[in-house]
């Protein structure tokens, strides 16, 4: 992958075309790519945690699903997206240790896919696209002149999945 | 408390235990190699969340990584981060020249899994008789992939609760001081809450 705007763990940036943005080495991390397509504006993030608790006042909300997804929306909204023309993609979600979240489905790779879900729904934001769950990580690149996401893993070190 | 206030005495002590620590663990993978292996004076670190896949050689960097939890009276998450060459090298040595190279099968996973455990396990007992504190390593769990993919998993569990991490990092070193063609890295992320423990066993809370 070539090097681009890199978006670290807790971090949420938004670019325009023709900007590349990207996540490496996401695992239980989800990369949530949110885009209109109208302006060629998109942000991404890269969270680790489903949601933001109510009693919380540390820095960086970009840890959080929920509120990274409403951080996206409100700056590309602010930038002058219009709410309906706002695509969203998630990528990651993964469950990296067999063991470390017992039960199937309760692992927080899981959480962090539902929380999006959960918190796109109810913002209206289409999800068209995603490439989640098992136990790999994965790298994505956002392209910000299409809309594509491209998604590299260690399994499959020369195939690039696009969404 | 909280990762931000410690004092110098108190970031000093913890280096001090983290180089007993590391002491008995490079004793003990020196023992299972039967090759002397040093390390280098650990490093204490306070740093973003976000920064540590750095410290790790990168997000993208492909590595076997080795994950216990710290069970007992303190809690915490040991990391053991081979690249992926050090860990081929290391199941090689242990298991024979016969070991395919690319892929980890299940007893070369099983063997890392093993090496972390002896690693781990010398660590804490050293670490629990100075403090005289009972810290257990879980069962461990490996995983082949990102490091930023590996490390996730332990950063969750920090970012409940602030967006600081303290590393107590180590590397390992041949006999003539350069670091080990393994290339291993050994951290120890205690839990915010547990530090306060280790820092009153160690007689430097304020």
């Amino acid at each position: 992958m070539s090097p681009n705007h890199r978006v670290a763990i807790s971090e949420w940036v938004v670019a325009e075309s023709p900007e590349i943005l990207v996540c490496y080495g996401l695992g239980s991390c989800l990369g949530i790519a949110v885009y209109d397509r109208a302006n060629r504006i998109g942000g991404l993030a890269h969270t680790l945690l489903p949601s933001q608790p109510r009693d919380d006042t540390m820095r960086r909300p970009g840890r959080f699903v929920d509120s990274a997804i409403e951080l996206i929306r409100n700056e590309l909204i602010y930038r002058g997206s219009l709410p309906e023309s706002l695509t969203a993609k998630i990528v990651g979600g993964a469950n990296m240790f067999e063991m470390f979240n017992h039960p199937v489905g309760t692992g927080v790779g899981t959480r962090n896919i539902d929380a999006a879900r959960a918190t796109l729904g109810k913002l209206g934001i289409p999800l068209i696209g995603e490439d989640i769950g098992a136990n790999f990580g994965r790298s994505m690149e956002f392209d910000l002149a299409t809309g594509e996401v491209r998604i590299c893993t260690v399994l499959n070190r020369s195939d690039v999945k696009v969404v | 408390m909280n990762f931000r206030g410690l004092t110098d005495l108190q970031m000093d002590a913890l280096r001090e235990i983290s180089n007993i620590g590391m002491g008995h663990a490079a004793t003990a993978l020196s023992q299972l190699l039967d090759e002397p292996i040093l390390i280098r004076v650990p490093e204490v670190r306070v740093t973003e969340v976000a920064r540590v896949p750095a410290f790790l050689g990168g997000a993208e960097k492909i590595v076997a990584g080795i994950t216990l939890q710290v069970l007992g009276d303190a809690r915490g998450t040991i990391l053991l981060i081979f690249p992926e060459e050090g860990a081929i090298q290391l199941v090689k040595k242990l298991l024979g020249a016969g070991q395919q190279d690319a892929v980890f099968d299940e007893i070369s996973a099983s063997t890392l899994k093993e090496v972390g455990n002896i690693l781990a396990s010398a660590y804490l007992n050293a670490l629990g008789s100075l403090l005289h504190l009972t810290l257990i390593p879980s069962v461990p769990m490996l995983a082949h992939d990102m490091a930023g993919a590996v490390a996730d998993c332990v950063l969750i569990e920090l970012a409940k609760k602030g967006d600081l991490a303290l590393m107590m990092e180590a590397d390992f070193l041949d006999r003539s001081g350069v670091p080990s063609m393994l290339g291993g890295h050994f951290f120890l992320l205690p839990d915010p809450e547990s530090l306060s423990i280790v820092l009153d066993a160690l007689g430097v809370m304020p």
